[in-house]
């Protein structure tokens, strides 16, 4: 594994940061720089859906993530940051403004290589539609912390469909309440039971595979 | 009270303090811990549950008198105005912020910076008066000001009021209808504080990994503020436990769980079960690879709410033989489910957690605001028929324990008496009429500071 990727595996901040500068100074290209962060942040997702790390270890990364492409953005020149594996419209529902279980998914999509638009807290269903017209994306992530947003979750859902958007279209909803019993209930496609979990979701229906039994469930 | 009622608040709250203690009592108990269905049941809004106390009282007695096999209906929740004389800025209201029918939110954001542990660890109540109230409470950003000085007179009415309506709701809920609390009295874990309303989420995280010391040595000098208060809101008869949500233990790893989140924790619990109470906390999210910790406290004295995420039959066999157990139906159930797989739910949970007592029922510490009432009815029906255990014994409250509130290293009190005394040079009358009412106000003011931490 690469030095830097396991330095930010390892959640060694100072080591990634100055892993970071010196391969700045070499003159390596920050497109590979974010390479090698991505294949860390993979390697600390494996290690979260194995039980040995935990979210605060999940957050941490993603915090010297953030650090590190502060850092690179001016190099970028504009650039992309490689190509994308795909894009992803999420956001929590209206009438929920939490926001915690949402950034996290956010920052290992983007960790892996996904173009995310992140729509916030409170977001009605219609921006939702919109946003997947303009976008073009064929993933919905919804979340949500409260138990009384069932309904929006499902209304979401029909609006989805009501837009002609429902067979290019994958919803994942994740958060708290959520559960098989809530997915069936709003008549989204996945439940992502963590972060992690989620991500892989969004590997697999980009990849062109259907991940298993409507759900993904993390191995205990 | 009439002696029907008091027939009946005295078996309620003995079945629901056996099953704390883990003795033998007649039944389950349905008990959970706020009860956000008996709200909204008669079809008030969440506004009018925090802004109108006359409303949200007459919809509770309502609720007790069509489900009068419930054992316990909280009520401490908050009395809004009293957020608003201070502007606090960590919640957002139904019906000043959000939809009059939403759930009130919490707001985290960062009150405390990174570099601050110091000044909050030499001298919290300075701390909190320079850097933290003026951040948090919208009304006090001028600290000196006419507008900053009233609004700190007027949060301090509003406590006053805030225990006056809450007790009056205690006694008429105990006196018209025979209900019990099922807590009184509130607290967070120290590292809790610390994350919720200080560092935030984020901020607290980056601290463990890049100042743990100060982390916990924070931690640490929390413990008493946080008994304190605790010990001051809490039922002087000690019928009913004092509550503690823990909010952020579930996102730690055991190592972080153990260094950072337990030591402190455990040490105000012990204070408040050597002062003779017992605790309701609540676990939240999964606690499974944590809650073993809960077997180094005395047998009996915490009641564990286990959350929708957590598995309650492992909590069963890892830690119910030696504290109550409470939860088994996620809110899901509540709110999606049908009365058969309510009833099915039910009869497994009796039949498993429910053996050998120490087990009350309910959901993930709550039932949630849209359950369907036909879900709650046979929730109801079904502990009836599977929850009965020995229905000879006769459910009877036990008498208020002893216990010894411990010294704390330093009064909490910002002006202590002997310090008001010196500046008198002495008094000429009887001392004791004197100081017990000036160390009264001192430790209510003191209180009221801390309150906004939790």
């Amino acid at each position: 594994m690469d030095e830097l990727a396991q330095a930010l595996r390892d959640l060694n901040e100072k080591k990634v940061y100055d892993l970071v500068e010196e391969r700045i100074t070499r003159g390596v290209p920050a497109v590979e720089i974010i390479k090698a962060c991505n294949e860390g942040m993979v390697a600390v997702g494996e290690l979260f859906s194995t039980c040995r790390y935990f979210i605060s270890q999940l957050i941490f990364s993603a915090e010297i993530l953030k650090a590190v492409m502060k850092r690179l953005e001016p190099l970028l020149q504009g650039g992309r940051e490689g190509p994308s594996a795909g894009a992803v419209v999420i956001g929590t529902v209206k009438g929920d403004i939490h926001d915690i279980g949402k950034n996290i998914v956010t920052t290992l999509l983007r960790g892996s290589g996904f173009q995310v638009i992140d729509l916030g807290v409170d977001v009605a269903a219609e921006r939702f539609v919109s946003t997947l017209k303009e976008s073009g994306a064929r993933v919905l992530g919804l979340s949500a912390l409260l138990n009384f947003t069932y309904p929006e979750m499902k209304n979401v859902v029909e609006a989805v469909a009501a837009a002609g958007l429902r067979d290019k279209v994958k919803v994942i909803i994740g958060g708290t309440p959520c559960n098989e019993q809530v997915r069936q209930f709003t008549g989204a496609d996945y439940y992502a039971q963590d972060a992690v979990a989620g991500v892989s979701i969004c590997r697999e229906i980009y990849a062109g595979g259907t991940p298993p039994g409507g759900t993904q469930q993390k191995e205990q | 009270m009439a002696e029907d009622m008091k027939k009946l608040f005295d078996e309620r709250l003995g079945r629901y303090q056996a099953a704390i203690a883990l003795e033998p009592t007649d039944r389950v108990p349905i008990a959970a811990g706020s009860n956000y269905f008996a709200e909204v049941y008669t079809g008030n809004t969440n506004q009018e549950t925090i802004y109108d106390p006359e409303k949200w009282l007459q919809a509770e007695l309502s609720f007790c008198r069509t489900f009068p096999e419930i054992d316990v209906l909280r009520d401490n929740r908050i009395w809004a105005p009293a957020f608003d004389a201070v502007g606090l800025k960590s919640y957002k209201l139904p019906g000043r912020d959000l939809p009059p029918t939403d759930q009130f939110q919490f707001v985290e954001e960062e009150y405390m910076k990174a570099d601050e542990y110091d000044l909050l660890i030499a001298d919290p109540v300075q701390f909190l008066f320079d850097r933290w109230l003026p951040r948090i409470l919208g009304e006090l950003k001028e600290p000196g000001s006419v507008r900053s000085s009233i609004a700190i007179l007027k949060g301090g009415m509003a406590q006053v009021m805030t225990g006056q309506i809450m007790r009056n709701r205690t006694m008429v809920l105990e006196t018209e209808v025979g209900m019990p609390q099922p807590m009184a009295g509130f607290f967070l874990a120290p590292f809790d504080v610390l994350a919720d309303s200080m560092r935030g989420l984020n901020g607290i995280f980056m601290d463990c990994f890049r100042q743990p010391e100060k982390v916990v040595a924070a931690c640490e000098k929390l413990v008493e503020e946080v008994a304190n208060t605790a010990l001051a809101l809490a039922d002087p008869l000690k019928r009913w436990p004092i509550f503690v949500p823990t909010h952020k233990a579930c996102f730690l790893s055991p190592e972080q769980f153990d260094t950072f989140y337990w030591p402190s924790f455990k040490k105000v619990m012990d204070i408040l079960i050597d002062a003779g109470y017992t605790v309701r906390a609540y676990l939240e999210g999964d606690w499974g690879l944590h809650w073993r910790h809960m077997l180094e406290l005395p047998k009996g004295k915490v009641l564990c709410d286990i959350d929708n995420q957590g598995d309650i039959f492992k909590a069963k066999k890892d830690i119910g033989h030696h504290q109550c157990l409470a939860g088994g139906i996620k809110d899901s159930q509540f709110i999606l489910g049908t009365p058969e797989e309510m009833r099915e739910q039910v009869k497994l949970l009796c039949e498993t957690v429910g053996q050998g007592g120490g087990y009350i029922i309910g959901g993930g510490c709550n039932f949630p605001y849209t359950t369907k009432p036909e879900n709650f009815r046979a929730m109801i029906d079904a502990v009836l028929e599977y929850g009965l255990y020995d229905t000879h014994v006769k459910p009877r409250p036990k008498t208020a324990p002893a216990g010894e509130v411990r010294a704390f290293r330093y009064p909490r009190m910002v002006t202590p008496w002997d310090k008001k005394r010196a500046e008198l040079g002495g008094v000429t009358g009887d001392e004791a009429l004197i100081r017990k009412p000036w160390e009264m106000l001192e430790a209510m003011a003191y209180v009221w500071l801390w309150q906004w931490v939790l």
